[in-house]
């Protein structure tokens, strides 16, 4: 018989290296057009990281997201980046890139004041326009000022920055300290059905909601929840690498390997919480490991609340869910009085 | 017959001989693909403000029109295809390589053993790891020998010509034999620990003797791959100027650089990384594997390398995720508040240290869970097994300790009678709260995700 149950889990999720040093530079270069380049070190590994980068810079300088290409990923051309790893990309890359673009519109401004009539600190850049604050009926569209500024006042609007977050290095006795700059947090909460004759489990639907600060571009965050939460499934039901007795992998192909397949997603309901941190990106921290971390300990707390059977060991496979089903059901009898 | 009629027979057996091998032959380029080539820009790119918009990936078109250069999809001229000879042993001492009946096959331009790299060792906290094993094998999935030849094919077939006389070794797989003080060691005259994290706030003991209950369990992980799309590939061409480019699905392409320069005692100004669209990532490629070896049998040859890891190697040969063993202990008060807690972590590290120290790191500090606790003492320790090494995986150790302490929670919920929501929203972190390192948290949502997640799902509809 097929018993429904349902298991929560929350987390807490670091970004950035464990207090060592992690830096990542940017360099953002207006076009006379008022399009702009942005030049990161940072690698595009599937996640849409460029996507969010290239928002980032047309935020800073008040364009589009089309208006920025991106250039990745070239030792020789860009950058140092310490790379796509401990979900720092957004949170880390980003600040450089916010940095970097707010130098080249300075450049902008200084370049616009005289041609406004006002001082640098009174213009903003919003909507393809450098503008005066309070004021925006005295604008000038910005590619005209980079190409002032490049082409009248050979100052071409060119910015480079580089962050850090900042750490505290952790006591080696008491482990005391500030290892990261931030951390994002998250609930999941899994529905799934037990076979209670087979052990088989099946995740019926999972409820995602996670923290990234200001969502830089929502629909990569959920792409990103519902990429996790697919790894997520495999690690709690279906992956495991094993081993004979030599030490020599038994399993490693894609026939003996079982991992998650489109046809086992649940439905999945993605929520992204209001949430801001000022020491991010327009309030940005980040999301991308955080998705896979509290799938499997919801979906296992589910397969407890079905069934009455609590696995300590992942994967739970069917055999392992049916072996403890059993037990528990001899444990049972063992139990009613003579 | 005249020499006119052979001839023209000759010549027309040889047309005949040259349309089949025409025939036979995969395309050296893809047929043409007809795209539009003019783009509609999707409106959510071209709007201000650029922040909060739903804009679609520049890249998301290639993939969609199958046009996206991976490294596979790249060729330069007269490019070689390298392949890596895998121990299939877990602990041995290598006696000796014959690379002659490799060396002497048609097609093979290369073989390369690990003595003959500049410095064989890499990794990113401890270089415990070679390239090539040379004198030891550590795991089943050590190379001991490369090969480059004119087609993937023959490379194949070169790797069963090389001959490595090993001497096997005693070796040790389980986590916890390998903590034993009469365990083979992996790296002697080293110990297997390897690393070890401690945090301590508060008084643990005290917190337990405060308590109403106390709670125990034991959890485990498996080890589990990444299993990206594309595997680890890379191409290497040395130049004539003795600059080196290399083209690398790494993650993380400055500090590979530093590594390279390293491994092949060369100025970093002289090596050239290009990341091209990586298929998939998930802290599997963080680090180098076979691009110093690609590099130098570049050199060798004078020509370009490509090198492709299978399927087999991703799994045998790459890193994966940390098993590991976690015990916990919490003392709770009647209420469900967490009063103490005290958790044990012990992790398979495989082979080699790999990403282990970091993985350790954030596997320790985050054990407790997003809760406030005044009391915690938790250890993690990380040992060698002659197992394929474990390393970056998506959560750096959270997923492990995430499994662990949110079960572990859900049982005293049951034993206390509380619901789960409940006791956790009893005990999470608040703006401002400690964490156990003692920084001070901000930005901190943790109660608003639980219950945004329970509305959405409509936990406590379900429950009556």
């Amino acid at each position: 018989m097929k018993r429904r149950g349902r298991g929560i889990a929350c987390m807490w999720y670091p970004i950035g290296f464990t207090v060592s040093a992690n830096p990542s530079a940017a360099v953002v270069k207006v076009n006379e057009d008022g399009t702009a380049t942005l030049l990161t070190g940072t690698v595009e590994t599937g996640q849409g990281s460029l996507t969010v980068l290239g928002q980032i810079a047309a935020e800073a300088l008040g364009i589009a997201t089309d208006d920025v290409h991106v250039v990745s990923a070239d030792t020789d051309a860009t950058p140092m980046d310490t790379g796509a790893i401990a979900s720092r990309t957004t949170y880390v890359t980003g600040n450089a890139v916010k940095l970097a673009a707010e130098k080249a519109k300075a450049i902008l401004f200084e370049v616009a004041a005289p041609m406004l009539g006002v001082k640098p600190d009174q213009l903003e850049a919003k909507d393809r326009q450098i503008q005066v604050k309070g004021y925006p009926q005295r604008n000038l569209p910005i590619g005209t000022v980079a190409n002032h500024a490049q082409v009248v006042m050979g100052q071409p609007a060119i910015g480079s920055a580089s962050y850090n977050p900042p750490t505290v290095g952790m006591d080696p006795e008491t482990g005391q300290g500030k290892p990261f700059s931030t951390y994002v947090y998250a609930t999941q909460i899994a529905e799934v059905d037990v076979d209670d004759e087979t052990g088989e489990v099946n995740v019926i639907r999972i409820v995602a909601a996670h923290d990234c600060g200001t969502a830089i571009n929502p629909m990569l965050v959920e792409g990103q929840v519902q990429g996790g939460i697919s790894m997520g499934i495999g690690f709690a039901l279906q992956e495991e690498i094993l081993f004979d007795t030599n030490g020599r992998q038994i399993n490693p192909n894609l026939t003996n390997y079982i991992m998650p397949t489109s046809l086992d997603m649940p439905e999945i309901d993605v929520d992204i919480v209001d949430s801001y941190d000022p020491t991010g990106p327009f309030g940005a921290k980040g999301v991308g490991e955080p998705t896979s971390v509290p799938t499997a300990a919801a979906i296992l707390n589910a397969i407890h609340n079905a069934v009455g059977v609590r696995i300590t060991s992942l994967p739970a496979t069917s055999e392992k869910v049916l072996t403890a089903i059993q037990a528990k059901r001899t444990q049972e009898t063992k139990r009613i009085p003579a | 017959m005249d020499k006119k009629t052979r001839a023209a027979e000759k010549s027309t057996a040889l047309e005949t001989l040259r349309e089949a091998d025409v025939a036979l032959r995969l395309p050296a380029m893809a047929p043409p693909v007809a795209y539009p080539i003019e783009t509609l820009v999707p409106q959510a790119r071209q709007q201000t403000p650029a922040v909060g918009q739903r804009a679609t990936r520049p890249d998301g078109r290639l993939h969609g029109l199958g046009q996206t250069k991976y490294i596979d999809d790249l060729a330069f001229p007269g490019m070689l295809y390298a392949k890596i000879k895998r121990a299939g042993i877990a602990s041995a001492r290598i006696r000796s390589i014959d690379t002659s009946a490799a060396e002497a096959m048609p097609g093979v331009m290369a073989v390369l053993v690990g003595r003959e790299i500049p410095v064989n060792s890499f990794g990113p906290s401890l270089q415990d790891q070679p390239l090539l094993a040379d004198d030891r094998v550590f795991h089943a999935g050590d190379g001991v020998a490369a090969v480059a030849a004119v087609t993937e094919q023959i490379a194949i077939e070169a790797l069963d010509k090389i001959k490595v006389d090993y001497e096997p070794l005693p070796a040790v797989f389980d986590p916890l034999e390998a903590m034993k003080d009469d365990a083979p060691k992996v790296h002697a005259p080293n110990g297997n620990i390897y690393a070890t994290k401690v945090i301590k706030k508060g008084d643990v003991e005290k917190g337990f003797a405060e308590s109403d209950h106390i709670f125990e369990g034991q959890f485990r992980t498996q080890m589990v791959e990444h299993v990206p799309l594309e595997p680890h590939a890379a191409i290497a061409d040395w130049d004539p100027n003795g600059r080196v480019t290399i083209h690398s699905s790494l993650g993380r392409i400055t500090l590979g650089r530093a590594d390279i320069a390293r491994t092949l005692k060369l100025p970093i100004n002289r090596i050239r990384v290009v990341a091209t669209i990586v298929g998939g990532n998930f802290g599997g490629k963080n680090e180098i594997t076979q691009e110093p070896i690609l590099a130098l049998l570049s050199k060798k040859t004078g020509r370009p390398v490509k090198g492709v890891f299978t399927r087999d190697e991703e799994f045998t040969s790459s890193t994966t995720r940390h098993p590991i063993i976690m015990d916990y202990k919490t003392g709770v008060a009647k209420n469900g508040k967490i009063l103490a807690r005290k958790v044990r972590l012990v992790l398979d590290g495989g082979a080699y240290c790999s990403w282990s120290e970091t993985t350790l790191g954030k596997a320790c500090i985050l054990s407790a869970g997003p809760y406030n606790i005044d009391n915690l003492y938790a250890e993690a320790l990380v040992v060698y097994t002659n197992k394929t090494m474990t390393g970056a995986m998506r959560g750096f150790g959270a997923p492990q300790v995430c499994f662990a302490y949110e079960s572990h929670m859900d049982d005293i919920a049951a034993a206390l009678n509380i619901d789960p929501l409940d006791i956790r929203l009893l005990n999470a972190f608040d703006e401002g709260s400690a964490s156990p390192t003692g920084q001070v948290l901000h930005s901190v949502v943790v109660k608003d995700s639980l219950l945004k997640a329970a509305e959405r799902f409509g936990w406590k509809e379900a429950q009556s």
